[in-house]
């Protein structure tokens, strides 16, 4: 059964349309991840499944229930949001208590319902306090409480961790993964920061336009970006995407002199003569230790130690060439340094269109 | 606070000093005429302090006895609350409402901005269509009309501020609370009118001095004792052949009462009111 279901949704903002035809379908116990920079439409679509905004066109299905027309109330949903949204006049216990409260449970099995939420998220003690008095993630939490309370069918939430700072982030996120695989419930999870959607989702959704440009699992995301934008989306540093052209299966990157042999799976793919985008993650260049295969020659222009990798930026004519290397890598700035290329996480990219040219046998 | 030299400290503190001279000066000469004696009032060189205190305008417009000076300044003490605040009741019980929708309806704004510009107009130039519709409603000499006058030029002023007021509350918060599944009139009343309240303490504070204070309108539309406010009833006290200085004092510090009381209610419910965290920062 699917939990969330998406069918062609639209969204119109007077003559602009926010949301081009979303379909998406989600099962239970699914953690969906919607990716995208701002402005893609993807907290649009997340307050259309919410029932805040309503779609212009096609249906929201919750629990095989079309729920188009239907008050937030009643779809069995609960949200977290970005700013926390928590009601600063109450305290903590009445803030997560607040939509039982609101549906009428008797306060002793409301009461008991809050102390087990707040006991999953450890907050136990802070429930007499008011928002006011409680830290960032503390009030994250709570927000979290609010929505664990309600034990709903869908668990949204709008970049909760955007207002952290990057260390309290880190532990907040691997809270909610952990509660995830405790709970097993299914979550809608907006955001536009990739590491948050790689670490955290069964599924991501890269938005791009009003439209999903991708939906697929981290890893194929990752090692298999339908198009040049997923790819450059993620991936830190981003996936170096080198101007080229391909004749007889073999790739001459622009500025560079000598040509890159294709892999065999592409050939009949990228046969004829065409410009390409030569997608390579910093991560899969390595120096060169041997002639032959598959390398590029850049000139070394920066080198910088972030501790666990060696980020070597370099040029190839005009165009910039990024890898990451191991962390006592030797590599003297300013000298020509040829970099092998490991052939299975090459991706190669239609100039024209942005799109994936795929293999034709292979994993790949 | 930062390091700041002596002499620049002093200046701050004369600076101070100063202006709680000019606020206070003119409400402690009322207070010193209202309890000096005529002689002590036209005595030259002025008497900065009366030879004797002299309470006894305190008892003549507190008086009731009927005829008096004093029934007629009583009756339109209560003749100026009971305007003051059921016009300051009206305006907020328009206000909230027209002021959330405004707040959280952008696209209607321009109405808001709309009735701001009636403002611009003098109450001279609606002084006569509002006397005549006054007439027709058989509203004249009444507190009631009075007051539907005054909720005229309190409510615009009332819901620009409620609006700021709630512009201020994030929509998330409103947001949150109908996804826990709370009415509007809940969301109001629990989450979004608590949260509101320092901006509503302000606005009723406002509106009541605004009320209060109003004399050009209450001229006009009152006649005697059944609707005549303070502002009048101390005008008239002005208007006879002798005018006793000290008398008109003495309105005027009791005048001065009412709206203290009111501030300093206002000035705690605006401290209680004071709350924060329930979004980030």
């Amino acid at each position: 059964m699917s939990a969330l279901e998406l069918v062609n949704v639209h969204k119109r903002f007077g003559a602009v349309e926010t949301l081009k035809g979303i379909d998406l379908s989600l099962a239970s116990g699914e953690f969906l991840v919607l990716l995208g920079p701002s402005g893609c439409g993807k907290s649009t679509l997340l307050n259309i499944i919410a029932g805040l905004a309503e779609a212009t066109g096609g249906d929201v299905r919750i629990g095989n229930r079309s729920v188009t027309g239907v008050h937030p109330k009643n779809r069995d949903i609960a949200m977290v949001f970005q700013s926390y949204a928590l009601y600063p006049n109450m305290s903590v216990a009445r803030n997560i208590g607040f939509g039982l409260e609101m549906r009428n449970v008797p306060a002793a099995e409301r009461k008991q319902a809050v102390e087990k939420a707040a006991k999953i998220l450890q907050i136990e003690n802070l429930l007499d306090r008011k928002p006011s008095e409680l830290s960032g993630g503390q009030r994250q939490r709570v927000a979290i409480g609010r929505a664990l309370v309600r034990d709903p069918q869908i668990f949204l939430f709008d970049e909760p961790l955007s207002n952290l700072d990057a260390k309290l982030r880190m532990e907040m996120r691997t809270e909610l993964k952990r509660l995830h695989q405790m709970l097993g419930t299914t979550i809608v999870y907006v955001t536009h920061d990739q590491i948050e959607a790689m670490t955290l989702a069964t599924r991501i959704a890269v938005m791009r336009n009003g439209q999903i440009e991708q939906l697929a699992t981290p890893d194929e995301i990752y090692n298999r970006p339908a198009t040049r934008y997923v790819a450059s989306f993620v991936g830190s540093p981003p996936m170096n995407m080198l101007d080229a052209r391909v004749a007889d299966g073999v790739a001459y990157v622009d500025g560079s002199p000598g040509g890159i042999p294709l892999p065999r799976e592409f050939r009949d793919n990228a046969a004829s003569a065409r410009d390409v985008i030569i997608g390579i993650r910093p991560e899969s260049l390595t120096l060169a230790s041997r002639d032959g295969g598959l390398a590029i020659e850049a000139e070394v222009d920066v080198v910088e130690l972030t501790g666990p990798e060696l980020v070597v930026t370099s040029t190839i004519g005009n165009q910039r060439l990024t890898a990451s290397l191991p962390p006592k890598t030797r590599i003297a700035v300013g000298a020509t340094q040829r970099f092998d290329v490991d052939a299975s996480a090459l991706h190669i990219f239609d100039k024209a269109t942005g799109q994936r040219i795929q293999r034709v046998s292979g994993a790949g | 606070m930062e390091r700041r030299s002596l002499t620049a400290t002093i200046l701050v503190h004369l600076a101070a000093l100063l202006l709680l001279v000019v606020i206070l000066a003119p409400v402690v000469w009322l207070f010193v005429m209202s309890i000096s004696s005529t002689p002590d009032l036209i005595a030259k060189p002025l008497h900065w302090w009366p030879d004797t205190v002299d309470l006894s305008r305190y008892g003549v417009l507190l008086s009731s006895v009927a005829n008096s000076a004093g029934e007629a300044f009583v009756a339109s003490l209560f003749n100026s609350i009971k305007v003051a605040g059921m016009a300051t009741f009206a305006a907020l019980a328009v206000a909230i409402p027209s002021a959330w929708a405004v707040s959280r309806t952008p696209s209607v704004g321009w109405s808001l901005y709309a009735v701001i510009a009636t403002y611009m107009l003098p109450p001279v130039a609606l002084a006569v269509p509002l006397y005549m519709t006054l007439a027709w409603a058989g509203l004249l000499n009444n507190v009631f009309g009075l007051a539907l006058v005054y909720l005229t030029i309190l409510a615009p002023f009332t819901t620009w501020l409620m609006k700021s007021g709630f512009d201020s509350i994030p929509r998330e918060i409103e947001s949150a609370a109908t996804m826990d599944g709370a009415r509007l009139d809940q969301i109001l009343r629990m989450i979004t009118l608590p949260l509101a309240a320092p901006v509503m303490a302000t606005a009723a504070l406002f509106a009541f001095l605004l009320a209060w204070d109003e004399f050009f309108y209450a001229l006009l539309f009152t006649s005697d004792q059944r609707a005549k406010t303070l502002t009048v009833a101390i005008a008239d006290l002005a208007g006879g052949r002798v005018s006793d200085y000290g008398l008109i004092a003495t309105a005027g510090v009791l005048a001065a009462l009412p709206p203290l009381v009111v501030g300093l209610f206002m000035q705690r419910a605006l401290i209680a009111g004071l709350t924060s965290g329930g979004v980030k920062g």
